[in-house]
């Protein structure tokens, strides 16, 4: 997993997931669920879809993406309870 | 063509780090060769190694203001309630972990992933440790190398790696 792409450019993992969030978030954000499982899903993924040792996959999604769900979550679990 | 660390978004980075701290800023040559998996995943054991600091509350807090980093690792329960967990390491930002521990050591995660299949079972323990760790040749000499034989003893199948 990577929020660094020159870092993990640098040190040649075999496999990675560059994620364009912020430090500490590689899993996304508080809460969301299906994010957090649908990255872990993805990188476990690079382990059959990977043709070539230093395969670096983009997640698509942004950090203002992640963000605006975990907060569209967060009113619905402050609204309707977990 | 450019490569991405040719146009990288932080020119000088390196050089600048390995001048205070020689060696502390990797950079590898070669790719290590891919490595098969030799079964489904759903029947493969999976592990975690985290650079989060993440530890079980009352276990050895890491050393978090040494000026060349704590060399050690921390053995995290698969089966541990984030509540049992605390976070010490203070080299990024902790606010989403602090509210919910799975954006950074998703253990809630892997472990539905496994009450569904997705994933076959998970190792006896995670392995968390510190990033702040200034000696690279330390680093891969000792702690890496700990790890990595904390978790064949374990029979991984696969590691799911994440820094924090």
């Amino acid at each position: 997993m990577s929020v660094s792409l020159d870092v993990t450019e640098r040190i040649k993992p075999p496999r990675a997931v560059f994620l364009p969030f912020m430090m500490g978030h590689h899993f996304g954000v508080p809460h969301h669920k299906d994010l957090q499982t649908e990255i872990i899903k993805t990188a476990l993924s690079r382990i059959t879809k990977a043709e070539k040792s230093g395969d670096i996959f983009h997640f698509p999604k942004t950090w203002s993406e992640a963000r605006k769900e975990g907060k569209k979550l967060k009113v619905k679990r402050q609204k309707f309870g977990d | 063509m450019k490569t991405q660390t040719e146009k990288e978004l932080r020119p000088g980075l390196w050089e600048t780090v390995n001048e205070r701290y020689p060696d502390s800023m990797i950079t590898k040559d070669d790719f290590v060769e891919l490595a098969k998996l030799s079964k489904p995943l759903s029947e493969s054991r999976l592990t975690f190694v985290s650079t989060a600091g993440v530890q079980p509350k009352g276990s050895m807090p890491f050393d978090t203001v040494h000026p060349v980093g704590d060399y050690t690792f921390r053995r995290v329960p698969s089966n541990a309630k984030p509540k049992d967990l605390e976070i010490h390491q203070l080299k990024y930002p902790t606010f989403g972990a602090e509210e919910d521990l799975n954006v950074i050591f998703p253990i809630e995660r892997l472990q539905e992933l496994t009450q569904e299949k997705f994933i076959g079972g998970l190792t006896e323990s995670f392995y968390s440790f510190i990033g702040y760790n200034m000696d690279g040749e330390r680093l891969e000499n000792t702690l890496a190398e700990d790890i990595a034989e904390a978790v064949e003893a374990e029979n991984a199948d696969v590691v799911l790696l994440s820094p924090a």
